[in-house]
C-alpha cells in the first residue's frame, strides 16, 4: 500500500555563517518520510544531525532547498508561524525530558495545548488520559522534581502526544536513561508506532535504531546510507 | 489574548515567583518600602498641613488680627522709682473705632483685652488669661458653648462680675461638677474678685493648637476665662503688672488684640494698607503692634505644601526608580536561569510575544504585589499613627493611586527589556542551555 509522505526534504542544505568562513552543515539532502513509519537518523557527530534534527522540528530554518511538512513549505516561514508548526504538528521529546519545572505532569502535558489557546478546563480529561496511557496515572499532580528521569521522560511522550502532531520528534529520548528505563521507554514508542503514529528519532544508539524500520545515516552533511527493513515489521503489523 | 490564557499566565506566574520565595520576596521589598514611603510620607505632611490649615481656618479667612506688641527697650519710658519701670503701648480703644470708621469693608471690629491671673474655686487654683472682650466674641471666633450662655450687652453695659471658661478649664477647676452659676475667684496683682460662672464654651482650635496663644514669656496658655470688656478695665485695668522678670515692670496695654472681620477674603487683601495708615496715623513711627492676615498664611501654607508634595514626588519617584532596577536585575537573572523553560515553550509552540506577555506579567506580579503590600502597610501605620497616637495622619486618594500607578509603570517599564530579551533567544540555544 502506498503511504502518503508527510515529509519531504528536497536538496536541503544549510549553511553556517561564522564570519571568517561559512560552515556547510548539510550538503544537500533529499528524502521522504512516510505516514506511520518509524525513523531513526544516525551519525557521527559532525555529521549535521542535530542541523537536521533542529531543521525537522522548525526550530530552524534551511539556507537551501524545500521541507514540505504536511502540505505547507516551512522552509521559508517566519518565526511565528514555525511556533505555530512546532505547536500544532511536532511532538517534541528531549533527552533532558524538559519538563517546566513549577508545572504538575497534567498542567505538563497540556503546554503545547496552552499555546494553541486551548484552555486546559476544556482539555483536563484529554491530558489525563495521556498520563494514563504512559502510566503515571497516580502521579497527575506531581511536579518533575519528584519524579524520577523514566517518569519524566513518560510525562514528556504524553506531552508529544497532546496536540495529536503529524511527528513525534525524539532527539536521544533515552540518552540520560539506564537501560531498563530505556527499554520502557522504547516500548512504548513501539506501541505508539503500532497506533500508526508517526516517529522520528534522532540518535548514535544502535539498540534505540534497532527498533525503527528505517535507518538514515548521515556523514559530512549528506545521507551516507538509507536502510529500509521495514519490510519485515509491517507484515508483523 | 483571550482572558483565561491570560488568567493561566498569571497562575503560572505566580507559580514561578513561589518557586523562590525569598528572592521573590526581596524583590518586592524594594516596592513595597518605595510604596509604603510615599503613602506614609504623604499622609503625615498632609496631616501637619490640615492641622494648619485648620488653626489658620479658626481665626477666619475674612479676619484680620492685629495685636499689641512691645517696642523695643529704647522706646520704655521710665517712671517714679529706680525699680519701677512702666511701658504705655499698644492699641487704643481708639484705634478700634477708627479702623471702624475709616477702614472700607469693614463688617465688624471685636476689641480683646487679655491679662494673666489666677483663677480659683475653692481648693483648686490654675493659671489662666483673663480675657475681657464684647458679647460677639463666639460668632467671631467660631467657637460654640458647651452650656450656658455667653456674655451678654447688658452685663457689658452693668460691668457685672460674669464669666465665661473654657472647657478645659472648667473640667480643671470644677473635676466633673457642674460649674454653671457657681463662684469663682479671679486674682491679680492688686486685686481678687468673685465672679459667677455663667457659661462654657469650646473654641472651634484647642488652645494648645494655636500657636499665638501665648502669654508675655512665651507660655501657652488654653485655659481661658471670658469677662465683659468693661468689668476688666473697672476691676483691674489696664495696668499689667509681672514681677517675675525681678524687678517690678508695669505695662499699660488698653487692648491687646483687634479683631477685624471683613465681608471676604478678598477685600482683606485690599483693605491692608488703609488698616495700617489707620494705626500708624497717632503713632509717629512707633512699631506697637503687628498685623496677622490668615489668609496670607493660609495661602502660604498652601504653597509650602504644595512645594513638600512635589519635592515628596521626587523622592519617591527615586525609590522607586531603584527598586524597579532592582526588579529588572532579578527578573534578567531569572531569565538566565530559565533559559531552558524558555526554549521549551518556544518548541511547544511559543511565539515570541508569548514569552514576552509571560515575563512582563511576572515583572508586574512582583511590582502590584509589592505595591499591595506597601499600600496596606501604609495605611495601616496611617490609621495606627492617626487612631492610637492621635497625631493627625491623612491617606490622601491620589497618593494611593499615584504609588500604585508608579509601581504599574515601573513593572512595565523595567519588566519590558528583561522579557524582550527572553522572547529573543535562540530557541535552539535556549534548550541546549543546561
Amino acid at each position: 500500500m502506498a503511504k502518503r509522505s508527510i515529509i519531504q526534504i528536497k536538496d536541503l542544505k544549510k549553511v553556517y555563517d561564522l564570519g571568517a568562513f561559512k560552515v556547510q552543515a548539510l550538503k544537500g539532502l533529499n528524502f521522504d518520510i512516510e505516514e506511520g513509519s518509524y525513523t531513526a537518523i544516525m551519525g557521527p557527530s559532525g555529521s549535521g544531525k542535530s542541523t537536521l534534527l533542529n531543521i525537522l522540528g522548525c526550530l530552524d530554518r534551511p539556507s537551501n532547498g524545500a521541507y514540505i511538512l504536511g502540505d505547507d513549505d516551512v522552509a521559508h516561514m517566519d518565526d511565528k508561524e514555525l511556533s505555530g508548526v512546532r505547536g500544532s504538528r511536532i511532538g517534541f521529546i528531549f533527552q533532558s525530558y524538559n519538563l517546566i519545572q513549577q508545572l504538575n505532569v497534567v498542567e505538563n502535558i497540556h503546554v503545547p495545548l496552552f499555546y494553541q489557546g486551548k484552555d486546559i478546563s476544556d482539555h483536563y480529561d484529554h491530558c489525563v488520559k495521556l498520563a494514563e496511557k504512559v502510566g503515571l496515572a497516580d502521579r497527575l499532580d506531581h511536579r518533575p522534581m519528584q519524579l524520577s528521569g523514566g517518569q519524566q521522560q513518560r510525562v514528556a511522550v504524553a506531552r508529544s502526544l497532546v496536540n495529536e502532531p503529524l511527528m513525534l520528534l525524539a532527539d536521544e529520548p533515552t540518552g540520560n536513561l539506564d537501560s531498563t528505563t530505556e527499554q520502557e521507554i522504547l516500548d512504548i514508542l513501539d506501541e505508539l508506532h503500532g497506533e500508526g503514529r508517526t516517529l522520528v528519532i534522532v540518535t548514535h544508539d544502535d539498540a534505540v535504531a534497532e527498533r525503527a524500520e528505517r535507518v538514515i545515516h548521515l556523514k559530512d552533511g549528506l545521507v551516507d546510507q538509507d536502510i529500509r527493513k521495514g519490510a519485515a515489521k509491517a507484515v508483523a503489523n | 489574548m483571550r482572558g483565561s490564557s491570560l488568567i493561566q499566565i498569571v497562575q503560572v506566574g505566580f507559580k514561578s515567583l513561589r518557586l523562590h520565595k525569598l528572592r521573590s520576596g526581596l524583590t518586592m521589598l524594594g516596592m513595597i518600602i518605595g510604596v509604603w514611603a510615599v503613602i506614609v510620607l504623604v499622609a503625615i505632611g498632609e496631616g501637619a498641613s490640615h492641622d494648619a490649615q485648620e488653626a489658620i481656618k479658626a481665626l477666619g479667612a475674612q479676619n484680620v488680627i492685629i495685636r499689641s506688641v512691645k517696642p523695643m527697650s529704647d522706646k520704655v519710658q521710665l517712671q517714679g522709682s529706680d525699680m519701677e519701670w512702666e511701658t504705655i503701648y499698644g492699641l487704643k480703644n481708639s484705634d478700634a473705632s477708627r479702623i471702624s470708621k475709616t477702614v472700607p469693608g469693614v463688617i465688624k471690629v471685636l476689641p480683646v483685652l487679655t491679662q494673666r491671673k489666677n483663677i480659683t474655686h475653692g481648693k483648686r487654683d490654675v493659671d489662666c488669661q483673663l480675657i475681657g472682650t464684647y458679647p460677639y466674641y463666639p460668632q467671631f471666633t467660631q467657637s460654640k458653648m458647651v452650656a450656658g450662655t455667653f456674655l451678654n450687652e447688658i452685663e457689658e453695659a452693668r460691668k457685672e462680675n460674669s464669666c465665661v471658661l473654657t472647657l478645659e478649664l472648667a473640667e480643671k477647676l470644677f473635676a466633673g461638677h457642674n460649674p454653671l452659676m457657681e463662684k469663682v475667684v479671679i486674682r491679680g496683682f492688686e486685686s481678687a474678685q468673685v465672679f459667677r460662672v455663667k457659661g462654657i464654651i469650646q473654641e472651634r482650635v484647642e488652645g494648645a493648637k494655636l500657636p499665638q496663644q501665648k502669654d508675655a514669656l512665651g507660655r501657652t496658655i488654653s485655659a481661658n476665662v471670658f469677662i465683659p470688656l468693661s468689668t476688666f478695665k473697672a476691676l483691674f485695668g489696664i495696668k499689667n503688672i509681672d514681677r517675675s522678670v525681678g524687678s517690678l515692670s508695669v505695662e499699660r496695654v488698653e487692648l491687646s488684640e483687634i479683631r477685624v472681620e471683613f465681608g471676604s477674603a478678598d477685600e482683606v487683601m485690599e483693605a491692608l494698607p488703609l488698616l495700617r495708615e489707620a494705626l500708624d496715623k497717632t503713632r509717629r513711627g512707633k512699631v506697637d503692634y503687628e498685623i496677622q492676615v490668615p489668609i496670607n498664611e493660609l495661602n502660604a501654607l498652601k504653597a509650602q505644601k504644595a512645594r513638600d508634595t512635589r519635592m515628596l514626588m521626587y523622592i519617591a519617584c527615586i525609590s522607586l526608580l531603584v527598586g524597579g532596577i532592582g526588579i529588572m536585575n532579578i527578573m534578567l537573572a531569572t531569565v538566565t536561569e530559565r533559559t531552558q523553560e524558555i526554549g521549551v515553550r518556544r518548541a511547544m509552540g511559543a511565539t515570541q510575544k508569548d514569552i514576552t506577555v509571560q515575563f512582563l506579567i511576572e515583572t508586574l506580579i512582583l511590582c502590584l504585589l509589592g505595591g499591595s503590600i506597601g499600600v496596606c502597610g501604609g495605611w495601616g501605620f496611617a490609621w495606627v499613627r492617626h487612631h492610637l497616637l492621635h497625631t493627625t495622619t491623612i491617606v490622601t486618594e491620589w497618593s494611593v493611586l499615584a504609588a500604585f500607578g508608579l509601581s504599574v509603570t515601573v513593572g512595565l517599564v523595567f519588566g519590558l527589556y528583561p522579557a524582550r530579551r527572553a522572547a529573543l533567544l535562540d530557541p535552539i540555544e535556549a534548550l541546549r542551555h543546561a
